[in-house]
């Protein structure tokens, strides 16, 4: 009987070595592990999230593009040219000719014209960006029109730095679809979106082959692309939300590229001369928000303890090592109207911390409770509750979910992150610094100085002048005064690093760079 | 919850089996009938499991616009998708046209995948269902032979580690198990596939027919598909497999030695009947039907075990698409799993009576 048991254990260990050698993904193909979770649609107007952007970016051409490295220089893609009148109001761009979509339908202005106003009339998060702009359902039409086979033109509701508009056409959401091909699939008056959210209709480099909603995504090399046949024949995403598995995957070459792997898994994986960590700056921050509608935090001197409340230092080296650097102005570095230095405007001075909430009549210290923003920033607020407790604050720390309360201002102290996609200051500041109406009915969720209940005019005038002004050094300036505003108001979101994104990749793998603003382009992607 | 009846109506019915019964309905008439009791009460369950669901759902601060919207959005297009998703009916006209819907077959759309429930069932069901099937044969083959080893062994070496192997499916936890076997026979040996249920290159190889990859591979021949898939199936089953010889192997001991006390095999003993003889095929014998209904529990059991397994494995299963509608507040996704795995375990639980009553000649 103990030799049949033995026997029946053997067979099943036997199963289980009868498998063909593993072997690592091919020379022509990129494997990229990530986490597929929420993506409910392949359509660029009804996207605007990291992973999905870069799928996109894939699949559709943009009229112009920005390199990863270089966030301020526009480049052609669809659109060869462009000029801008001589009043702001006109954008031309010259379409290229030799561009055709996977129908084998040609790129023509009026495919690009039909996908912006495709975007503003769908009403989605896709069109959050151009929408800001002025355009809207009723007037989208007549403004973004193709004036010949190859000449768009926008024409601007509102005076905006053009830069600012031509930045966000190169956003993933204003991929140029195919009109024709996307018409044809149209249901219930839904400009096709109900098709095109497991099909693709674009002139990219890839076509989607295989989309199963969080599992994989599987994209085939268009060989008539415009810019060349990309060396990659096949890219896959596929969704490892775990991070060990993904680690293990990459050290077995099964994974090329690996993305949000947990801070543990890139200490070790930073140590394998195989692999190589490519930190990419985010246009986002850590910050803890402080609710104005607390009559405790609505004092300066209170929300200036937090400041000098939070050892970032102790963490800065190990959990936010991959995530973030100390950064605390409210400029991202590198922007126009940055400080050269921003990394230690605030240092951890428990002491200073309780004289403060002292003077402010919280002699004995000071209690609230803490949220996290999700599961991802839960070590970043542990850290902030065991370094608070020295300088007076006690913390209680609630784990869970917390941006739909935030959005609400239902929070006292919240720890939270950012994104961002348009690569200029004004994005990061209309997030942080603009609230036009502070009641509770005009429900701006999607401004943070909102949430926390503050509303600060001159910051306003400035956001809005900064939006409207063409000349780059009175940009500069303007940008240069609001981060001196915000640095002196004691403001109740107290920004500690800026957003790193980190990207593993095998080190055979060349040409891939995670893009700032999300659109990562596989298109020169090659292996060695 | 639905089987919990099971063992109690083993011993009803063993109580009852001896008794004589005057005026007795048809036999297969008395088994519509109780059959058409059990399905009543099932679905009165499923409706109450559903509503208790959809109550705790709605306490979630998760929100579902977000999760499709992302945290960034504008007010505008938030209450676009916050009217698609018609939350701004009251909760019990949300719950009463939900449960209308399903009534003709509807589950409604998933907001984080887009797909209708149904669709996104039929992709991913059948993966949790080849997982737990071959885990249970996992488990049944190696969990009943260690049980009744253990059993007519009582006291030896084989009895205790038969006990250790029960007491560490009981106590250590099965994720840490995945991350360990994972980084064992995927990561150093590289004997087994890590993630998902085939590697990428052997994608849109085989057509879908069954929605079983090993069967639809192998009724197609696509050999390297199906063996690439038995390597990437072999070790999730196997650890959830283990997870089940736990509770097998000790459910099998605790009966078989029931068994072994009674007098008919201390009779068949005296009579120098071997060891062997005696315990497969008159001990063995009577329990098999005691077997049947913990197989039953324990292939439910299976399918709410493949939550944490599913994950570390990256397998697009039931449990990782229920996981992930709790985290996203996706409701039709949470509600569809449910109904889905309530369905599963009144399915079990009619064909165990079933079979029951075929194999056990004192329920006729």
């Amino acid at each position: 009987m103990l030799k049949q048991l033995l026997t029946t254990i053997a067979i099943t260990g036997a199963l289980m070595t009868t498998q063909p050698a593993w072997a690592a993904s091919p020379p022509n193909m990129l494997v990229i592990g990530t986490n597929l979770t929420g993506i409910r649609t392949l359509d660029p107007a009804q996207n605007n999230a990291r992973t999905v952007s870069e799928l996109i970016s894939n699949l559709y051409d943009n009229l112009v593009q920005l390199s990863p490295d270089d966030l301020k220089t526009l480049k052609p893609m669809l659109a060869k040219q462009w000029s801008v009148s001589d009043d702001g109001k006109i954008i031309t761009l010259t379409l290229r000719d030799d561009a055709v979509f996977q129908s084998g339908n040609k790129v023509t202005a009026e495919d690009a014209a039909w996908s912006i106003q495709r975007v503003i009339k769908m009403g989605q998060v896709g069109s959050t960006d151009v929408a800001l702009w002025g355009f809207k359902p009723d007037n989208v039409e007549k403004l973004v029109r193709a004036k010949d086979e190859h000449t768009l033109e926008i024409e601007l509701p509102q005076s905006v730095n053009t830069d600012l508009v031509l930045y966000s056409l190169a956003g993933s959401s204003i991929g140029i679809v195919d009109k024709k091909t996307v018409l044809s699939h149209e249901a219930n008056g839904d400009f096709g979106g109900a098709w095109l959210s497991a099909n693709s209709a674009g002139s990219g480099p890839f076509s989607l082959a295989q989309w199963r909603p969080n599992d994989v995504a599987i994209f085939n090399a268009q060989p008539k692309y415009w810019g060349g046949k990309p060396a990659m024949a096949r890219v896959v995403a596929r969704h490892i939300p775990e991070s060990g598995n993904l680690r293990l995957q990459l050290e077995a070459g099964d994974v090329d590229v690996g993305q949000y792997v947990a801070s543990g898994d890139l200490d070790a994986l930073s140590t394998n001369k195989d692999m190589v960590i490519d930190n990419v700056p985010g246009l986002g921050f850590y910050y803890i928000a402080l609710n104005q509608k607390d009559p405790d935090l609505q004092k300066p001197k209170v929300r200036e303890a937090f400041q000098h409340a939070f050892d970032w230092k102790a963490i800065s080296g190990n959990i936010m090592r991959y995530t973030g650097f100390p950064w605390q102005s409210m400029i991202p570095r590198g922007m126009i109207g940055a400080p050269d230095e921003a990394a230690a405007r605030y240092d951890y001075d428990p002491a200073k911390a309780k004289q403060l909430l002292a003077e402010a009549g919280y002699p004995n210290g000071l209690k609230k409770v803490l949220n996290p923003s999700g599961a991802a920033t839960l070590p970043f607020a542990e850290a902030l509750q065991a370094s608070a407790r020295a300088a007076g604050l006690d913390l209680d720390l609630v784990p869970g979910e917390f941006t739909p309360a935030f959005r609400e201002r239902k929070f006292e102290v919240l720890l939270g992150n950012s994104g961002a996609r348009l690569p200029d200051p004004f994005a990061v500041a209309t997030q942080y610094a603009f609230n036009p109406d502070n009641s509770d009915e005009a429900r701006l969720g999607s401004y943070y100085l909102w949430r926390t209940g503050m509303k600060v005019d001159d910051l306003n005038t400035l956001i809005d002048q900064s939006m409207k002004e063409r000349d780059t050094a009175k940009r500069t300036d303007i940008f240069k005064k609001m981060d001196g505003i915000y640095a002196g108001m004691a403001a109740p979101l107290v920004i500690f690093f800026q957003r790193t994104d980190p990207y593993v990749m095998r080190a055979n793998v060349k040409n891939y760079h995670g893009h700032t603003t999300w659109s990562t382009r596989w298109h020169d992607v090659t292996k060695e | 919850m639905v089987s919990a009846d099971l063992t109690s109506k083993q011993e009803s019915r063993r109580s009852q089996a001896g008794g004589f019964a005057d005026a007795a309905p048809h036999p297969l008439m008395s088994l519509l009938r109780r059959l058409a009791g059990r399905v009543v009460a099932v679905v009165t369950t499923l409706l109450g499991l559903l509503f208790l669901t959809f109550s705790m759902g709605r306490l979630l601060p998760a929100d579902p616009v977000l999760a499709i919207t992302g945290p960034e959005v504008s007010k505008e297009v938030y209450d676009r998708v916050y009217n698609e998703l018609g939350l701004g009916q009251p909760i019990w006209m949300q719950f009463l046209s939900y449960v209308g819907k399903i009534a003709t077959g509807n589950l409604g759309t998933s907001a984080t995948t887009g797909q209708p429930i149904l669709t996104d069932l039929m992709t991913i069901f059948p993966a949790t269902i080849e997982l737990a099937i071959i885990a249970m044969i996992i488990g049944a083959i190696i969990g009943i032979p260690l049980g009744v080893t253990a059993a007519v062994r009582r006291g030896t070496i084989i009895d205790h580690i038969a006990r250790i192997v029960a007491l560490a499916g009981h106590s250590i936890p099965i994720f840490w198990t995945g991350l360990m076997a994972l980084f064992l026979f995927y990561g150093k040996l590289k004997l087994v596939g890590a993630s998902g249920r085939i590697d990428v290159f052997y994608e849109g190889l085989v057509t879908p027919m069954t929605g079983f990859l090993l069967i639809d591979a192998a009724i197609q021949q696509q050999w390297d598909v199906f063996y690439n898939a038995l390597g990437h199936i072999i070790l999730p089953a196997s650890i959830l497999g283990y997870y089940s010889v736990a509770y097998i192997s000790r459910m099998s001991r605790s009966f078989m030695l029931e068994q072994l006390s009674q007098e008919y095999i201390i009779t068949a003993r005296a009579k120098g009947l071997g060891t062997r003889k005696v315990v497969w095929r008159h001990a063995f014998r009577n329990i098999r039907v005691q077997l049947l209904t913990i197989l039953a529990l324990t292939f439910g059991g299976l399918l709410e075990g493949a939550v944490l397994i599913e994950t570390v494995f990256g397998w697009p299963g039931l449990g990782q698409y229920l996981t992930r509608g709790l985290q996203m507040n996706d409701m039709n996704v949470v509600m569809g799993s449910v109904l889905t795995i309530g369905a599963v375990f009144l399915t079990i639980n009619i064909l165990s009576d079933v079979l029951y009553r075929i194999l056990d000649p004192r329920t006729r």
